[in-house]
């Protein structure tokens, strides 16, 4: 995980307890994460009091740094150990770093939820209904004598762009093609599981 | 024996043979289920010979009969000391049937090595990791789609998604002066993360904007290339920088070539036709191109070129007429320059030969000028001489005496300087050689522990490399023992076979005391009986002479010989006791073995099994006939 200066320098000075006492500290590391998480409570983001002798750019830079930190960590999903090893390169002290885990361990869920909301994602198959059809004849052939499937399967997504199912028909090879595909494609699922 | 027979059935099971789970011991064990054994372990070990063998036994008599006589080939040749033959298989018995399992089993290839072998690269942890993810969520069951909590909704499809859109952010920077930081500083500016209302659209743009922070960093090196910033993903390495910089060089050498093209004045040599397309394909983008010139380092000239430069880029920026006029009046003008060029050229080549010239000159003149004065300095001196030796003339021979004494004085006075000097210069060299000797050690000291240091450094960072990679091993090993399975512990089976060892030791030793406390027992046997029959001769002899004569001695010989008579019958029933119950234990033991080999059962099988077959044989028999 590598981070870009800007960042890098919001954190040595984050580090430092000249600038940031562990009051100071903890309210900006929670101003962090509340803006990220929660869009309620942006009015009053930095404006509490125990910030207010702090230098206005310091804050905001350590602020921004923070939340990029944050969701760089998020995005890479690391755990524990990877965090608090990468703290104590940027010189963090011990409760310092402990505080940081703990606030990352409660808000861990809503920052992955967070960040896998952002992407696509192919619509989901619930449920399948199919029909089967005896084809006698058509426009084209006088004696056709065949059967067919007509498959519906339900689909379920929030996207309200797509259609809620997708149909198609299909004759019985072609149906035995896609059974046998769904088969294999379980079976390598359960092959990967096993590894 | 039964755990013995649980590991057995275990092994048996991990070869493919389907043993129902109530079968534990192998009392129950039935011929089907033989056969299928056997024949999975032969595949097992060796494909070439289970594949032709069928692990189902068929109907038929002598189809099994056939099947057993090849299981117990196969098994034979794979090495089985014992003779084997069609009524193993058929018609088990426990004990024999346990030594042919075990002797398959231990023929088993063992796949505990497999598992050792894997390999702990990164790509297998990778794919482990992937492999427990997909574990986890294939647990998770369906859940209807409005009782999901947002993980599952994000697992289970109904999750809503944006797509990635991003907002340019302001930054406040730490080292901003002035104005700007006193913009940063006041309210107007918002703190980064809430510039962007949405909160998706706030982690998307600044996902970005570190992104693009990055991407600045690394092409911070390479001037001019500002434009290409706004990559989204990371900028591909010193290659294309490096290729960007030589394209850069490529267009000033063009440039500068084209303006000062019969000076040759750049080191640089390139294609004219190349030059004139690049300019001619660039005429919208030059006048950032002049700054950039003026600030490039790449110059081997100095202002007067760079005034030339600055304006040769007006020239086409001012053609916003018609094109043809234009161009008719740059090449004229282009002409006219290159003529003033090159007459200028042509003055400085003449300026420049004269100048050559006239520092040659120089050179000469200012030898001479000094080889003369040092003819001068001769000259002064030998004149000073003679002067001095025409003044001392007139009074010869008084001048010549002093001269003499002076010259005495003066040698004396040298050699008396030369005599301090070696006083002093001694202690001085001494003391010189011993500082030296002094620095030579010190720095022989200094080299020596520097190297020890370094050394130390070394070992330091192997030592710590060891550490990582050991911890690295050691959270790869933790993570898979969590994920062993757990039905075989190992630590009780060790647990046990270590019990079982000291028991078998202490057994051992109550044998040994044992047969040591019946060979004494037997030794005094044998030596009391001795003593007794060496007794009863003496006692015989002596009786017997006196028994001659008297009554009452013949009477006690009587006695005697009737009391050892006795006695010896006694001894003798009792060691007959002793030997017949040692029969009817051995008898007993010989019994439990045979009830063991279910030896009536299996007779009546092979009874039914004889019935069986001679009617097959009739039947085929009459089929022969008949066709």
């Amino acid at each position: 995980m590598e981070l870009s200066e800007y960042v890098q320098r919001g954190f040595q000075r984050l580090a430092d307890p000249g600038s940031f006492d562990s009051n100071a500290f903890a309210l900006l590391l929670r101003a962090a994460f509340q803006s990220l998480l929660d869009a309620r409570a942006d009015e009053a983001a930095l404006d509490h009091p125990g910030l207010k002798h702090i230098d206005p750019v310091v804050l905001k830079h350590c602020h921004a740094a923070a939340a990029t930190y944050i969701l760089e960590a998020g995005k890479h999903r690391v755990d524990r150990s990877t965090l608090s090893t990468y703290l104590e390169d940027c010189k963090f002290d011990q409760d310092r770093i402990e505080i940081f885990c703990t606030e990352y361990q409660n808000n861990k869920n809503s920052l992955e939820i967070l960040l896998g909301s952002i992407g696509r994602s192919l619509p989901h198959i619930t449920d399948v209904s199919w029909r089967l059809e005896y084809q006698i004849k058509t426009n084209q052939l006088h004696k056709m004598y065949q059967p067919g499937y007509l498959v519906t399967l339900n689909v379920e997504n929030s996207d309200s762009q797509s259609y809620p199912e997708i149909s198609f028909s299909c004759n019985m090879e072609q149906l035995q093609d896609l059974v046998g595909k769904l088969k294999d494609a379980s079976k390598s699922l359960e092959r990967a599981t096993q590894l | 024996m039964e755990e013995a027979d649980r590991i057995l059935i275990h092994s048996l099971r991990q070869a493919g043979t389907a043993v129902p789970p109530e079968v534990q011991t192998l009392r129950a064990f039935t011929t089907e289920l033989v056969v299928e054994a056997v024949v999975r372990c032969l595949r097992v070990i060796s494909p070439t010979v289970g594949s032709g063998l069928s692990h189902l036994l068929p109907p038929a008599m002598s189809a099994r009969f056939r099947l057993a006589m090849s299981l117990a080939q196969a098994c034979m040749d794979l090495g089985y000391p014992l003779e084997l033959g069609y009524q193993n298989f058929l018609y088990p018995s426990e004990p024999d049937l346990r030594d042919l399992l075990l002797f398959l089993a231990e023929r088993l290839p063992t796949d505990a090595s497999e598992d050792a072998d894997q390999p702990a690269g990164d790509s297998a942890i990778f794919l482990r990791a992937i492999g427990s993810q997909i574990r986890e969520q294939l647990a998770l069951p369906w859940v209807p789609p409005l009782l999901r909590t947002p993980k599952l909704q994000h697992l289970q499809g109904s999750a809503l998604q944006q797509s990635l859109r991003c907002t340019r952010l302001v930054l406040p920077e730490l080292s901003s002066k002035g104005e700007p930081r006193e913009f940063q500083a006041s309210a107007l500016l918002l703190p980064a993360p809430t510039q962007v209302p949405q909160l998706v659209r706030r982690a998307a743009s600044l996902l970005e904007q570190h992104a693009v922070q990055l991407c600045q960093h690394v092409s911070r090196d390479c001037p001019g290339d500002e434009d290409r910033v706004c990559w989204a993903h990371r900028v591909p390495s010193q290659e294309d920088s490096r290729a960007a910089q030589q394209r850069l060089h490529k267009q000033l050498a063009e440039h500068l070539r084209q303006s000062w093209s019969p000076l040759g004045a750049s080191t640089q040599v390139r294609d004219l036709g190349d030059m004139l397309q690049a300019w001619g394909a660039r005429k919208k983008t030059s006048t950032p191109k002049g700054s950039r010139f003026t600030h490039s380092e790449k110059f081997t000239f100095q202002l007067e070129p760079q005034a030339q430069v600055t304006q040769i880029p007006d020239v086409p920026v001012t053609s916003q007429k018609p094109e043809q006029d234009t161009r008719a009046a740059q090449e004229q003008e282009l002409e006219s320059l290159r003529e003033q060029l090159a007459s200028v050229n042509h003055s400085i080549e003449e300026v420049e030969a004269d100048m050559k010239t006239l520092g040659i000159n120089l050179m000469q003149v200012e030898t001479e000028c000094r080889q003369s004065e040092l003819s001068v300095a001769e000259q002064e001196q030998a004149l000073r001489l003679k002067s001095r030796a025409v003044e001392l003339l007139p009074d010869g021979a008084a001048n010549l005496a002093k001269l003499q004494l002076v010259v005495e004085s003066s040698a004396q006075r040298v050699i008396h300087l030369a005599s301090q000097w070696e006083k002093h210069r001694v202690p001085l060299l001494a003391e010189y050689r011993h500082l030296r000797k002094l620095q030579d050690c010190r720095e022989l000291e200094s080299s020596r522990r520097l190297a020890e240091i370094q050394e130390l450094h070394q070992s330091v960072r192997a030592a710590a490399e060891e550490a990582r990679r050991k911890e690295e091993v050691y959270k790869q090993l933790v993570s898979e023992l969590e994920t062993l399975p757990k039905d075989v512990s190992r630590l009780a089976y060790t647990q046990r076979i270590l019990e079982i060892v000291g028991n078998i030791r202490k057994q051992k030793e109550e044998i040994t005391k044992i047969l040591s406390d019946t060979k004494e027992l037997q030794k005094e046997i044998n030596s009391l009986s001795g003593k007794l029959d060496r007794t009863f001769a003496v006692t015989d002899e002596l009786v017997f002479k006196d028994a001659k004569k008297d009554d009452a001695v013949r009477k006690a010989y009587k006695y005697l010989a009737a009391l050892h008579e006795n006695c010896s019958q006694l001894i003798q029933t009792i060691e007959d006791t002793g030997t017949i119950m040692r029969e009817i234990r051995d008898l007993e033991e010989q019994i439990e073995t045979e009830m063991g080999k279910k030896t009536l059962s299996n007779l009546e099988k092979i009874c039914e099994d004889y019935r069986a077959l001679r009617q097959e044989n009739a039947s085929l028999l009459s089929r022969v006939r008949e066709a």
